[in-house]
């Protein structure tokens, strides 16, 4: 379900999910590190990485529990501000491990939060994002992956607007054209 | 035909969506006796002093950088009309006046190599500047509106270059809504009863028009002059077939 070449997806796989073991499990001790023993003990509670706890679970090794992001606590901070959250600092692939999650787990409300969250988060990108020129503002660093990507988008593209509205020449030159030679001589000896 | 400075994204950058407004035809008035150019495009000429005929804008401005010929302002750059257009503008929040396809490309073009050609060239320029910035206010108060599960944005009377300065952004949020109101995202609508009541009312969608069907992707039939950001369920190389065909409708 994760696909192999998009870094984001590989990125997203490490993201920590907190699991119950269903069943014992022997010989994998280093995943708990509670654990006296080799062994995980049946309804122990353990952080795995999202791509490990999806496996187990397809094999029903395991019950995934609802990630804090997504805990009551941050729903009522988003209802408040939404564009005031830090989501960047709870997950950066908020939306993206949401959406991965939602089969997985009982509570199907993720999936309205989700969309109540970016809609309103959206308005805030939106009014922000085509007239910022210059550096990246302040408030960017609190927002996702897939937020970032869509201010980046409408930022970028102004830019370069601006840039061939001021003009200039429309044969860029090579960036190695304007490179000086540096005047010290070259120290090693000429090998062969 | 997608934009080369890109390839992974295939959307044009500005000087490309120059080029494109570089076809556009412009009246000139040659001072110079020549025989008729045979280019791909066409036969241009024969040209006669002040003999008036209509090339490209390339080889207008060409000519003029040689001075062999002016350049006759189009009809739409006079302050009269310009200023008509701006407060159409601000009259009509919703609707886009009708323009030329190219009317930045064109204007920055003519203002930079034609300017002892056109008359009240501060006011034109200020004109120009204070109508894309309206209309691109419009455009931001445009997207504002959607909320939702929208498959294609209809903006009648948008130019190549507005469309193509929000492209990036608007394409992008729509596969966001696209995903996130997804049925499989939604899937107990008594439960999320009191949410949609909380996202849905975001008032009227007038300027937008939604194209509605799940294949959509080529499915939507772009009128000439008519710009069109369409979504599409399968991202990646749908998105360059669809930007493809957004600009060849076109043009």
């Amino acid at each position: 379900m994760l696909s192999y070449y998009d870094i984001d997806d590989i990125l997203l796989g490490e993201e920590p999910i907190s699991v119950v073991f269903q069943i014992g499990a022997n010989g994998v001790g280093l995943l708990d590190p509670g654990s006296e023993t080799n062994n995980v003990e049946k309804s122990a509670k353990v952080d795995l990485p999202f791509w490990l706890a999806h496996e187990l679970f397809l094999r029903q090794a395991v019950s995934i529990n609802v990630p804090s992001c997504y805990s009551l606590k941050t729903r009522k901070e988003i209802q408040a501000d939404a564009a005031c959250v830090d989501l960047r600092f709870r997950s950066p692939y908020f939306y993206e491990l949401g959406c991965k999650l939602l089969p997985l787990v009982a509570d199907k409300s993720i999936g309205p939060f989700l969309r109540y969250t970016f809609t309103s988060r959206y308005k805030e990108i939106l009014c922000k994002s085509h007239s910022i020129t210059g550096a990246t503002p302040k408030f960017s660093s609190k927002l996702t992956k897939e937020e970032s990507l869509l201010l980046e988008a409408a930022r970028s593209s102004m830019v370069a607007f601006k840039k061939w509205r001021v003009g200039g020449s429309r044969l860029e030159k090579a960036s190695i054209l304007g490179r000086k030679r540096k005047p010290t001589m070259p120290t090693q000896p000429s090998g062969p | 035909m997608a934009g080369q400075s890109n390839p992974h994204l295939s959307i044009f950058s500005a000087p490309e969506v120059e080029f494109l407004a570089e076809d556009e035809v412009v009246e000139i008035v040659p001072n110079i006796k020549m025989d008729a150019v045979n280019m791909i495009c066409g036969d241009f000429g024969p040209f006669f002093p002040q003999i008036a005929t209509k090339v490209p804008l390339w080889l207008a401005v060409a000519l003029k950088k040689r001075g062999k010929c002016s350049i006759r302002p189009p009809e739409w750059m006079f302050v009269e009309r310009l200023t008509h257009v701006l407060e159409a503008e601000r009259e009509s929040p919703r609707e886009f006046q009708p323009l030329p396809f190219h009317y930045v490309e064109m204007s920055k073009l003519l203002l930079d190599n034609a300017h002892e050609d056109i008359p009240d060239i501060y006011m034109v320029r200020s004109l120009i500047e204070d109508i894309r910035d309206v209309r691109f206010h419009k455009v931001e108060t445009g997207l504002e509106t959607i909320s939702g599960r929208t498959h294609a944005v209809k903006l009648k009377n948008l130019s190549a270059m507005e469309v193509n300065i929000v492209r990036p952004f608007m394409v992008r949020a729509l596969q966001a809504f696209y995903k996130h109101d997804s049925p499989e995202m939604i899937q107990q609508p008594e439960s999320t009863v009191n949410r949609r009541a909380q996202v849905v009312d975001r008032g009227p969608r007038n300027i937008f028009v939604t194209v509605t069907g799940l294949n959509m992707i080529l499915s939507v039939v772009a009128k000439s002059r008519d710009a069109f950001v369409v979504n599409n369920a399968s991202f990646g190389a749908a998105a360059a077939a669809v930007s493809t065909t957004v600009m060849n409708c076109s043009l």
